[in-house]
This record gives C-alpha cells, sequence and structure tokens, in this order.
C-alpha cells in the first residue's frame, strides 16, 4: 500500500459528486481519508481549502458524514474528521460522541493547540477516551508541546510542514522533517501541506515521514467533476517508485 | 586579559525562541479568499529569509560574511556595569547595560540590515526598500545595501523626517534615497494624502509604501522589526550577552528592554531567558502607544494598507495614529507574534513610560554615564531606573538594553 492520505471537504462540491469520488478512492494507493467538517472561518486553512468550504457551506448536513464513512469504511480505509475546536465548543456537544457515531475513527482539531491551549491538557485526554485524537503540528509548534501532547495520545500525528495549506513557501524539508523525527523516534508521523508533485511525496517519504497528506492538490480534480484525472493521479502515485515501508 | 569585546565573542550561530516557547506561536493568516498575503511574501522577501521565518530552526549558522561584517559594524557590542548610574540612584545592587549605539550606525537595527542585504544580493536583486520611523533603521539599512552594493529607497513616516533632517543627510551619505511618508510615490500614499494632506504619517502607513513599492518595482523589501527572522538575526545581542555575563561573573535577576515592533527586545532577551529561568522581565513601552497595557491581543494586520498577513499579536488596531513622540521606533501598533504572547502568559511583564520621564532618564544617564541614548532606548532606561528606585535595598541585578544612541535625536530636549 502506498501511504496517501487524502483530503476532502464534506460536500463540496456537492454530496453527490464527493461520494463519487470517494468511490473511487483505490485502498491500494489510501491509507487514510481525512473529511473537513465545512467551517465559516477555517482560519488555519490556505486559499484553496478556505474556498471549498464556502461552497461546503450551502450543502452541509450532518447526516451527510455517515454517508460518506460507510463508503470508506466499507473499502476498510480508516476515516478522520478534521474540524476546528471552536465550531463544537461553541455548540456545547460532545464532538468526540458525534464524531465517533458518524464513523469517524479520531478527530484532528487544528486550532486547539493555537487557541485553545490551557484547555488542551483536557480536551485532549476526554476524546481519547472517545477515539483517537490526531494530534496536528507545524515547524511552529514548540518542542515541549509536541511531546507532552503526543504522549497524551496513542494514533498517528499529522505534520504540516507550512504555515498554511496550499501555499509554496521556501523552507528546509529536511530541517523541519528532522526536528520531528528526532522528537517522537517510533511514532507514526504523516506530513501534509504544500505537497503538490509525486516527486515531493518521494522526497518527504524518503525523509522519514509515515505518510503523505494531499488536499489542496485534489481541489482542481473535483472542481472539475475530473473523476477520471482523479483515479489516474492514483495511478500515477501507485506507479512512482516509492520506497517507504 | 578577559575581555567582554573579544571577537570571539560574536556567535557563530542565530537563536530562535519558537522551538522554545511555552505555547504554539498562532502562524499569520490570510483575511483574503482571493489574493494570499502569505504568497505575496514570495515576491518581496528573499528565499533565505522565507526559510528562516517558516522553518523555526532553533539555531541557524550566521554566514561567514555577515560574521565578518559584525566584527567591523563594532560587535561585540560593550556590555558594561553601570556605576556611575548606580551612585546617582544610590543603587544597593548592581545595573548592568548591554549597549547597541556602539555599533558604527548607533543601534542594533544593523545586526537584521546585514543579513538581509547579503541575502537579497545573492539572489540577483539590485535593491532594497524599507520603511523608516525615527530613521534608525533606514539608516543601517542605506549602510547594509552599501555594504553589498545594491541600491536602498526609504519611506520616512513625515514627522520623523521633519523632526531630523540630520537622519536624511546621513542616510543619503550612506547612498540611500530617502522621501517622507505618506509620499505621492505610491497608490496608498496618494489616497492617504488625498483624504488628510498633513497626514503625520505612521510606520503602518510607511510599512505599505515600501512594500507597495517593492512589488511595483521589482524590489526586496526589508523586515525591521516585527518578523520572527528579524528576532532570530537579533539574537546576536543576547548572545553576546550570555558570554560576557559568563566574563563578568554575574547573573542578571532583572531584564528590561524597550519594544517598538519587538527586534531588540527579543533579541536580547529570548537567549537569555534560556538560562536566567527565574530573571523578571519588563517591556518598554511608550504611554502614547501603549499597546500591551491597551490594545488587544488578537490577529491584526501588520501594515495600515492590509497588503502583508495578519498575524497574532498585541495591537491597537493597524491603522492607529499616536501621537507624535520623539521615540518614533516606539510608534508601531503592535509587537512581534512572540513578545505579544509572553506578554499575555504573563511571563513578560510591561512598563508604559511617559515622554517626560524619558527626558529625565535621558539626561540622568547622559550625567552619570557619559551616553546619550536613544529616545526609544530612553524608555528601557527609564523602566530600569524606576525599577532601581522602587527596589533600593534589593542588590538585585539589572541588565538593560540600551538599544541606541541618541546624538541625532538631540531635538527632543529642545522642548
Ligand atoms: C534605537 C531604537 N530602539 C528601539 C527601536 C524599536 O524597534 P524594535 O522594537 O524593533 O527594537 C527602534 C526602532 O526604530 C530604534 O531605533
Amino acid at each position: 500500500m502506498t501511504p496517501l492520505i487524502l483530503y476532502f471537504t464534506a460536500d463540496y462540491p456537492s454530496t453527490e459528486i464527493l461520494k463519487s469520488f470517494l468511490g473511487a478512492v483505490d485502498p491500494d494507493v489510501v491509507k487514510y481519508v481525512e473529511i473537513g467538517i465545512p467551517e465559516s472561518n477555517p482560519l488555519y486553512d490556505g486559499p484553496i481549502i478556505k474556498a471549498t468550504h464556502s461552497v461546503a457551506l450551502k450543502n452541509y448536513t450532518p447526516s451527510h458524514l455517515l454517508e460518506y464513512t460507510s463508503i470508506l469504511n466499507g473499502k476498510g480505509i480508516p476515516t478522520y474528521a478534521l474540524s476546528y475546536y471552536e465550531k463544537f465548543s461553541k455548540q456545547g456537544i460532545s464532538f468526540a460522541e458525534f464524531l465517533k457515531d458518524d464513523g469517524f475513527r479520531g478527530v484532528i482539531v487544528p486550532d486547539l493547540l493555537t487557541d485553545y491551549s490551557e484547555e488542551s491538557d483536557r480536551i485532549i485526554p476526554e476524546i481519547e477516551e472517545t477515539f483517537n485524537f490526531i494530534p496536528f503540528f507545524n515547524p511552529a509548534t514548540p518542542d515541549g508541546l509536541i511531546i507532552s501532547v503526543s504522549s497524551m495520545t496513542r494514533s498517528w500525528i499529522y505534520y504540516g510542514l507550512q504555515p498554511s495549506t496550499g501555499i509554496d513557501m521556501p523552507f528546509d524539508l529536511e530541517e523541519v522533517s528532522k526536528r520531528i523525527l528526532d522528537l517522537l523516534p517510533g511514532r507514526e508521523i504523516n506530513f501534509g501541506f504544500g505537497i503538490r508533485t509525486t516527486a515531493q511525496i518521494r522526497e518527504v517519504l524518503d525523509l522519514g515521514s509515515s505518510g503523505v497528506a494531499i488536499g489542496s492538490l485534489l481541489v482542481e480534480y473535483l472542481k472539475n467533476r475530473d473523476l477520471e484525472g482523479f483515479r489516474k493521479f492514483q495511478v500515477s502515485v501507485r506507479e512512482a517508485p516509492l520506497n517507504a515501508d | 586579559m578577559l575581555s567582554t569585546q573579544d571577537t570571539a565573542i560574536i556567535p557563530h550561530e542565530w537563536y530562535n525562541v519558537v522551538p522554545d516557547l511555552p505555547r504554539q506561536l498562532p502562524p499569520p493568516v490570510d483575511r483574503d479568499e482571493k489574493n494570499s498575503s502569505i504568497q505575496l511574501l514570495n515576491r518581496i522577501l528573499p528565499k533565505t529569509i522565507l526559510k528562516q521565518e517558516f522553518t523555526f530552526q532553533r539555531y541557524t549558522k550566521i554566514p561567514e560574511e555577515v560574521q565578518e561584517i559584525y566584527a567591523q559594524i563594532g560587535r561585540p557590542t560593550p556590555l558594561f556595569r553601570a556605576n556611575g548610574l548606580e551612585k546617582a540612584l544610590d543603587y544597593k545592587g548592581k545595573i548592568l547595560v548591554k549597549y547597541e549605539g556602539a555599533t558604527i550606525t548607533g543601534s542594533h537595527k544593523i545586526n537584521t540590515a546585514i543579513p538581509q542585504a547579503f541575502y537579497t544580493r545573492d539572489e540577483g536583486s539590485t535593491g532594497v526598500v524599507t520603511e523608516t520611523g525615527a530613521g534608525q533603521w533606514g539608516t543601517a539599512t542605506t549602510v547594509a545595501a552599501s555594504m553589498a552594493g545594491i541600491t536602498s529607497k526609504i519611506f520616512m513616516v513625515k514627522v520623523s523626517f521633519n523632526q531630523k533632517p540630520l537622519r536624511k543627510n546621513i542616510m543619503e551619505l550612506y547612498g540611500g534615497e530617502i522621501v517622507p511618508s505618506p509620499s505621492t510615490e505610491t497608490e496608498f500614499g496618494r489616497q492617504v494624502l488625498a483624504k488628510a494632506p498633513d497626514h503625520p504619517g505612521t510606520l503602518g502607513i510607511a510599512i505599505s509604501e515600501a512594500v507597495e513599492y517593492a512589488l511595483e518595482k521589482d524590489l526586496k523589501y526589508m523586515l525591521g522589526s516585527v518578523f520572527n527572522s528579524v528576532l532570530t538575526h537579533q539574537s546576536v545581542i543576547g548572545l553576546e550577552s550570555e558570554k560576557q555575563l559568563e566574563i563578568l561573573g554575574e547573573e542578571p535577576d532583572v531584564m528590561i528592554g524597550c519594544v517598538g515592533g519587538g527586534s531588540n527586545f527579543g533579541g536580547f532577551v529570548f537567549p537569555l531567558m534560556k538560562k536566567f529561568k527565574e530573571a523578571k522581565i519588563f517591556a518598554s513601552t511608550a504611554s502614547e502607544v501603549p499597546k500591551f497595557t491597551k490594545g488587544e491581543y488578537k490577529y491584526d494586520y501588520v501594515d495600515t494598507a492590509k497588503i502583508l498577513p495578519s498575524i497574532k499579536m498585541y495591537t491597537l488596531g493597524s491603522d492607529f495614529v499616536p501621537e507624535k513622540i520623539y521615540a518614533g521606533g516606539l510608534r508601531y501598533h503592535g509587537a512581534a507574534p512572540s513578545i505579544s504572547m509572553l506578554v499575555n502568559s504573563g511571563k513578560i511583564k510591561s512598563s508604559d513610560v511617559t515622554e517626560s520621564s524619558v527626558i529625565d532618564a535621558l539626561k540622568l544617564f547622559a550625567r552619570s554615564q557619559g551616553i546619550v541614548a536613544a529616545p526609544e532606548s530612553g524608555h528601557a532606561i527609564a523602566t530600569a531606573i524606576e525599577y532601581a528606585r522602587a527596589n533600593g535595598n534589593s542588590r538585585e541585578t539589572i541588565l538593560v538594553n540600551v538599544s541606541g544612541h541618541g546624538l541625532l535625536d538631540m531635538s527632543i530636549f529642545q522642548r
């Protein structure tokens, strides 16, 4: 299996189109799928993903989530929700329970460590009682926080290489990779943010990442309803000589 | 003989505080869905600066060439015991001063101007553009650009331009081109002038003009403060201080610096904070620009035209127009995100200082130590004096960063 992780925003560009894409996800290439819950202010997403949220909000109904996870769970692909904490904290419901019932294996919460750092020591163990909390780190996450948050969780770790999705910033890939791998030996760490080409996917895997998350890159296929293009993309990744284990 | 001014004290690596912060630094964000202001940084900043800005490496090697120039421009700067000031205050503890006014341009600003100008040259650009408030940053930029063999253009906040005519002369002597801001050279400047022909200018407006000009003319924009990479370059101040304190056998109980955008303060305090964990830390700001006490900790724009990204910081609002105080370098509406976070968490205490107590502090410092400090630095000195007076018998060691000299800012004493 190729360690690819795909990100989709729920109900983008429409419920039906997204379902057809999820139906085409190839379990030989894709290890996990992340579904973003549409958000009016996806603060830490880049321009391409932000635009999907504003479209998706018009179509979004929570009941669609179960339809998506059913398709993926049917293929044996663990599916994770990506949701801002702000949204759920306002609703005052146990969002872990809610998402678990909808068929998700765990949750990624991009604003938790930046905006709710005081509460994270309480929230993370609570979520971990229900399902998996997937820590979301980036190069700006302090060492101390990387270590303490990881120790509260059991599953994999999402490492965003760039400060925002879908933006090309020059950064020292080797340096940022090395830091997290050195801090968390033995943990499954999947890298994302700003990965655009199969060559970059290979580079990231060679540096020791366990998998590669792709999001902005898929938006073009979704927007154009280009299911064939999406299939070909998966084939191209499968056929690229990726030598990660 | 042991000396605190041996060139061996100049560090070989810069220090970036971000990996050692207690919380995660909120990233810069875009407000506009269509045009990414973060993406735009690619067009106006050298790649190496962007890499430093977003890689968050704890230590970055200082290029050999930059290390050599650091020695030529007066590094290491002195760290000395201010016996005269201690006596004048009848203070029972010690007051130590790190003096960035001893660089050739008279302030810490040269520490980051040099690497930025050299990266610009190395990446094949022909010139740099930036803003300046008091003129210290503009002066450093013009020297650094000339040393790198590239051109420099400076938008100088109009109120300072009028208060400090010598600044223009010195920047021109160093080979720069200076315009008062708001100016008619940019769309944004023309808009401001159309609404308010007598606008005194602000750093936020001057930044906007410089960025617009850089985009238009395909030049590189020099970051004077606020950005993480600038604080990293300025870490030479604190790293040198660490070695100098070791030579002197001293340990600070209190560390004080002034905050405009936060570069001298962060550069000074961050490397020392690691070692002197218990030391009390004070950030001095101008009462007229009370960002930490009256500002809000939230996402706000770096510049008034909202061309640059939003960052999470203490801010008085990107359209805040401060009074025409002499400490032009402290008139900025916000402060670096890392410093803002630590003020918010309570690790750094803030102290607002009035212009009249700054003038008193500058006089006392001049008469007891012989140094005419910059008005910005006068805020840090005033906070130190206030602390020493309030804790006369405490025997604590106070370490103050005096970010610049004030020999070109003498008009502050003429009122
Ligand atoms: C001498 C001096 N000190 C301090 C400052 C404030 O800037 P920063 O907070 O970035 O050090 C300035 C800015 O112009 C300055 O010229």
